[in-house]
C-alpha cells in the first residue's frame, strides 16, 4: 500500500491529535512558511532573463551552495503566476536523484518603508549545479568519452523513467535543461512546460502506449520537437520526451545539436533527411495528422547509419530506437535503459569517476554580449525574432573573425568576467574554419551557414509557451505570422486571414497585462532563443519583445471578452 | 508516494495555536467551522469539483496554523484560498466569479443565513443586496491577491493536498462492498455515506485532515458508514490492511462524529449569523470579557487595504443609499 511507513506502526496511545502529531509529524517540515532570503549569502549572479535572475548563494543554515531562481512579480493581474505555481507544485512532489530538487522557496521582503506595499520577491531554491549539458558541449575543451556519454544517458533515462512512471510529461527535453554537476550527476530541470499525463504510464516493451486525450502541441523547443508534434498530433504520449532524449544523445555524440531546424517546416525536412521520410510502415497514420495535409516529400531512406557511422552500431541502434518516427513504437525509458548499448564495452562510467570541468554558466557570455548588443534584424519572413540567417551567419563586426553581433547569437562564447582567458576555451576564440574542415560532408549540406557554424537556436515560437489550447483560430493566425508568408495549406478551416492589427493606443495596457501574466512563458521563448531556458536568460532587446507582444495579441478588444479569453487561455495546457 | 500523503501539523503548531492566549479555543472552533462552511458553499456556487473545495478547506486550516486568525478577514481568506486552489487545478475560476459569489454569500440574501427548513419558503433574494460595484470589486480583488501571497508564503508553496476520497472508494472495492453478493444498492449507499463522513470531517474544527493521513481518514469514514448502513464487513481487524491502527481508528471515529455537538454549541453562540467576521469575534470577546480586542494577536490588521482604497470603498458604499 502506498502509505508512508511511519504509519504502519504508530506506537498506540495516540489518542490525542497532539500525541499523534508527535509521532507522525514530519518535524519542522510540515507546513512551514518560506525561508527568508537573508538565510542565504548571495555569492554571485549566474544568469538573467526576462523572467528573473538566477543567483548562486550559500545557505547559512546548511552551508550548501544553491541556485536561487527569482520569480519576477510584476503587477500580476491574476496573482501569483500560474505557470510558476504549477512548476513549484510539481517539483515539490518529485523526488529522484536525477530530477533537480526544489529545496524550498525563499522570500525577500522590501525593507524600505516606501516599498512596503510592493509584493515580495520569491525565489526558487535548488541545489547548485555546475553546468548545463548544452553549455558543456559548447566548451571546445570538453570532449565526452563514450563511457561518459553512457553514464549521462543512463541518468537521463532513469530520471525520465521516474517522471513518466509518475505520469508527468516534461515537454521541454533539451540539452540546456539537463544540469550536470562536478560529481557527474545529471539532473533534469525546468518543469515550466511539464504537465500531468492523463493516460496510463508506459510499460516495458510497449513503447509510449496510446493517449486518449488531447494535449496542446505547442510544446518542446523546436530542435528537440518530435515529428508527431510538428505534424500536430494532439493525442501524444510520453514518447515525445524520448525523441528529445534521442536528440540529446546525438548531440552528445557529435558535440552539437543534430536537428537544428530554422523553422517548423524546415525542422520536419531535416528530421526526414536524417531518419527517412515517413511511410505507412515507419509512421502509420501520419497522413491523417492535421499538419501532414498536403505534405509531400520525395521518398528518402534513413541516413542515420551513414551519419553516425563512427560511433558504432550500438549507439546507432539506440539512436534509431529513440528517433523512431512512429511514436507508438518509439522506445520508452524503461526499455531504453535495457538497451545493449549500455551493456557492451566500453561500459558506462561511474558518475563519481567522471572528469570535472570548469563551471559553464551563461552570465559571463551574456555580459560580453550585452556590451555590444545590437537589436536583431527585423524578421523578414523568418521565424520570430530571427534574422534570415540566424545569429551565426552575421558577418564579422568585432574583428575577432566572427561576431556575436546580434546580441544573442554569441551564446557559444563564454567571455568570462570571472575566469581569465585560458587557452581559448570558451572565450570566444575557437575559430570556426578548422572545425568546418572536420565536419563530415553531410553536415555541410544542411547548414544554412557556409562557415558551418550552427544557426542560432530556434526560438520556441511564442505560442509554444504552453499557454494553452487556444481556439484554433488564434494559434493558426499566430503560426502564420511566425512563418511570414502564410503556409500553402489552410489549417483547420480557419481562414487564412491575418487579423493582426497593431494598436499601441488604448489597448496597450491590456497587452502589458498579458505580458506580465505570461511572464514565465515569455521568458521561455526568449530564453529558448538563447537555447538555455533555465540558465541563460538573455535579455532580449526590448524591441523584439514588443514585436512578440504584438504578434501575440488577439484582436479582441472588448472588455467583456477579455476575461473570458483569459480564462480560456492561460489555464489550459 | 508523496502524492498520497500529506504534511501533518506538528505538535508545536497544534499546541501553540490552541493554547496560545490569542483566542479562546471555542472561538477558534467557531471561526474554523463557519469559514470552512463558507468555502464549501462558495465551492458549490462556483461549480467547483468537491475535490477542489476540499483541498481549499484543508489549505485554509493549514494556513491558520501558520498565520494568525485575525490577520485578515475570514471570508477574504476563504475566497483567496479557493481562488488559489482552483487556479492550480484543472478548473480555475476567475476573480470576478469568486468575488461575486462571496458578495452573495456575505449579503443579507445569503442562503447561509437561513435555517435549512426555511430555505424553501424564503422569498427570492434581493439582487441589490449583493451587487458588487466596480470599485468594490477592485478593492476586494486586491485584497484577495494580497492574501494569496500571504498564504503561499505561509504554506511555503506547499499547495499539494492528498484527499482520502478516492482512497476510500478503492478501499470499499477491496472490501468487496460493491459485489453482487451484497444487497443491490447497499454498496452505493455505503460509499455515499463514506464520502459524506469525509466531507463533514472537512468542516470539523478538530482539523482531522491536518493530523491524520488520508488512508486513516478513509478507513474511519468507511468504518462509520458501514456501521450506519448495517453492511457486514470482515470480522477481522480489516483496518490494519489499510495502515490504520485500532487506536487511530477509534480516535477518528469519535472525532468524525463530534462535529454535530460543536456546531450546535456554536450556532447557539452566533445565532442567526450565517458567516462570522472579525468584528463579530471581537464583539463576542468583549461579551466574554476576554481582552479588549487589542490584545496580542487579536489586533485587526488592515495592512491589506490602503487608505485610498478604503476611501473608495466608503464612497462606493454610499451610492446605493442615495440612488
Amino acid at each position: 500500500m502506498a502509505t508512508p511507513s511511519h504509519q504502519l506502526s504508530p506506537q498506540s496511545n495516540a489518542f490525542s491529535p497532539r500525541a499523534f502529531a508527535v509521532q507522525n509529524g514530519r518535524s519542522s517540515n510540515s507546513f512551514r512558511g518560506c525561508s527568508r532570503i537573508t538565510d542565504y549569502d548571495i555569492i554571485g549572479k549566474l544568469g538573467e532573463g526576462t523572467f528573473g535572475e538566477v543567483h548562486r548563494a550559500r545557505s547559512k543554515k546548511m552551508g550548501t551552495v544553491v541556485a536561487l531562481k527569482k520569480i519576477l512579480m510584476h503587477n500580476e493581474k491574476d496573482g501569483f503566476p500560474i505557470t510558476a505555481l504549477r512548476e513549484i507544485k510539481l517539483l515539490k512532489l518529485l523526488s529522484h536523484p536525477n530530477i533537480l530538487k526544489l529545496e524550498e522557496m525563499a522570500v525577500e521582503h522590501h525593507t524600505k518603508s516606501t516599498d512596503k506595499r510592493k509584493r515580495a520577491i520569491m525565489y526558487m531554491v535548488t541545489p547548485y549545479m555546475d553546468h548545463d549539458l548544452s553549455g558543456l558541449l559548447e566548451n571546445p575543451s570538453v570532449k565526452f568519452t563514450e563511457p561518459q556519454i553512457k553514464c549521462y544517458m543512463l541518468q537521463l533515462l532513469e530520471g525520465l523513467r521516474y517522471l513518466h512512471e509518475n505520469k508527468i510529461l516534461h515537454r521541454d527535453m533539451k540539452a540546456a535543461n539537463l544540469l550536470i554537476n562536478n560529481k557527474g550527476i545529471l539532473q533534469i530541470a525546468d518543469f515550466g512546460l511539464a504537465r500531468h499525463y492523463d493516460d496510463p504510464p508506459p510499460v516495458a516493451g510497449h513503447g509510449g502506449g496510446d493517449a486518449t486525450r488531447d494535449y496542446t502541441t505547442l510544446v518542446v523547443t523546436r530542435w528537440y520537437r518530435p515529428p508527431e508534434l510538428l505534424l500536430h498530433l494532439r493525442k501524444y504520449t510520453t514518447a515525445i520526451d524520448l525523441w528529445g532524449v534521442g536528440c540529446v544523445f546525438g548531440e552528445m555524440l557529435i558535440g552539437r545539436p543534430i536537428l537544428a531546424g530554422d523553422s517548423d517546416p524546415n525542422q520536419l525536412k531535416i528530421i526526414f533527411e536524417l531518419v527517412g521520410t515517413p511511410t505507412e510502415e515507419t509512421m502509420p497514420g501520419w497522413r491523417s495528422l492535421p499538419g501532414a495535409e498536403g505534405m509531400n516529400f520525395p521518398p528518402r531512406p534513413s541516413s542515420l547509419w551513414q551519419r553516425f557511422r563512427e560511433y558504432g552500431s550500438g549507439a546507432i541502434s539506440l539512436l534509431g530506437e529513440l528517433l523512431k518516427l512512429d511514436w507508438r513504437k518509439r522506445v520508452n525509458a524503461i526499455d531504453a535503459l535495457e538497451h545493449p548499448y549500455f551493456k557492451t564495452p566500453p561500459l558506462p562510467a561511474i558518475a563519481g569517476d567522471l572528469p570535472t570541468f570548469e563551471d559553464s554558466h551563461e552570465l559571463d557570455r551574456r555580459k560580453f554580449r550585452s556590451q555590444k548588443a545590437a537589436p536583431p534584424p527585423a524578421p523578414k519572413g523568418g521565424t520570430v525574432g530571427m534574422g534570415p540567417t540566424g545569429g551565426w551567419g552575421e558577418p564579422s563586426t568585432n574583428g575577432t573573425g566572427y561576431s556575436h553581433g546580434d546580441g544573442y547569437g554569441g551564446y557559444r562564447h563564454h567571455n568570462s568576467g570571472r575566469y581569465p582567458p585560458h587557452g581559448g576555451h570558451r572565450n570566444g576564440v575557437p575559430p570556426p574554419p578548422p572545425q568546418d574542415d572536420r565536419r563530415p560532408a553531410w553536415r555541410r549540406d544542411d547548414r544554412p551557414d557556409p562557415r558551418g557554424l550552427p544557426p542560432r537556436p530556434p526560438p520556441v515560437d511564442y505560442h509554444d509557451a504552453g499557454r494553452g489550447d487556444r481556439p484554433d483560430g488564434y494559434r493558426s493566425r499566430s503560426r502564420e505570422l511566425d512563418r511570414g508568408p502564410p503556409p500553402p495549406r489552410s489549417r483547420g478551416g480557419v481562414p487564412n486571414v491575418d487579423t493582426y492589427i497593431p494598436s499601441y493606443g488604448a489597448d496597450s495596457g491590456r497587452r502589458d497585462d498579458r505580458r506580465r501574466r505570461d511572464d514565465r512563458d515569455d521568458r521561455r521563448h526568449v530564453g529558448d532563443r538563447d537555447r538555455h531556458s533555465t540558465r541563460s536568460r538573455s535579455r532580449s532587446p526590448a524591441r523584439e519583445r514588443d514585436r512578440d507582444r504584438i504578434r501575440e495579441r488577439e484582436p479582441i478588444d472588448r472588455e467583456r471578452d477579455r476575461d473570458r479569453v483569459r480564462d480560456r487561455d492561460i489555464y489550459r495546457r | 508516494m508523496a502524492h498520497l500523503s500529506n504534511p501533518l501539523a506538528t505538535a508545536e503548531q497544534l499546541y501553540q495555536k490552541t493554547s496560545d492566549n490569542s483566542l479562546p479555543i471555542e472561538i477558534q472552533d467557531g471561526i474554523r467551522f463557519y469559514t470552512a462552511r463558507l468555502t464549501q458553499a462558495a465551492g458549490l456556487l462556483l461549480r467547483l469539483g468537491q475535490d477542489i473545495t476540499a483541498q481549499a478547506n484543508v489549505l485554509l486550516f493549514r494556513y491558520w496554523l501558520v498565520d494568525g486568525f485575525m490577520n485578515h478577514e475570514f471570508s477574504d481568506v476563504s475566497a483567496s484560498i479557493i481562488y488559489l486552489t482552483a487556479k492550480i487545478s484543472a478548473s480555475p475560476r476567475s476573480l470576478r466569479s469568486i468575488t461575486n459569489v462571496y458578495a452573495y454569500l456575505l449579503s443579507p440574501s445569503s442562503p447561509l443565513n437561513s435555517k435549512p427548513e426555511s430555505l424553501k419558503t424564503a422569498k427570492p433574494p434581493n439582487p441589490e443586496s449583493y451587487y458588487l460595484s466596480e470599485t468594490r470589486y477592485i478593492t476586494f480583488r486586491n485584497r484577495l491577491l494580497h492574501i494569496e501571497g500571504q498564504i503561499l508564503n505561509a504554506l511555503g508553496f506547499n499547495t499539494h493536498v492528498a484527499l482520502p476520497h478516492p482512497l476510500a472508494i478503492t478501499y470499499l472495492q477491496t472490501l468487496d462492498v460493491f459485489s453482487s453478493s451484497i444487497r443491490k444498492g447497499l454498496g452505493k449507499e455505503v460509499a455515499k455515506r463514506t464520502i459524506e463522513y469525509l466531507n463533514t470531517a472537512l468542516l470539523s474544527p478538530q482539523m482531522l485532515y491536518l493530523t491524520h493521513q488520508p488512508a486513516s481518514l478513509a478507513t474511519a469514514a468507511i468504518y462509520l458508514a458501514a456501521k450506519d448502513s448495517g453492511i457486514k464487513l470482515p470480522d477481522v481487524e480489516w483496518w490494519e490492511v489499510f495502515d490504520c491502527e485500532r487506536e487511530e481508528l477509534g480516535f477518528l471515529a469519535v472525532g468524525m462524529g463530534s462535529l454535530e455537538g460543536i456546531v450546535r454549541r456554536e450556532v447557539e453562540r452566533w445565532g442567526e449569523k450565517g458567516v462570522i467576521s472579525r468584528s463579530d469575534v471581537r464583539e463576542e470577546l468583549g461579551r466574554m470579557g476576554v481582552g479588549n480586542g487589542n490584545k496580542n494577536g487579536i489586533r485587526d490588521s488592515k495592512e491589506g487595504e490602503d487608505e485610498e482604497a478604503e476611501m473608495a470603498r466608503m464612497l462606493d458604499e454610499k451610492i446605493p443609499e442615495t440612488s
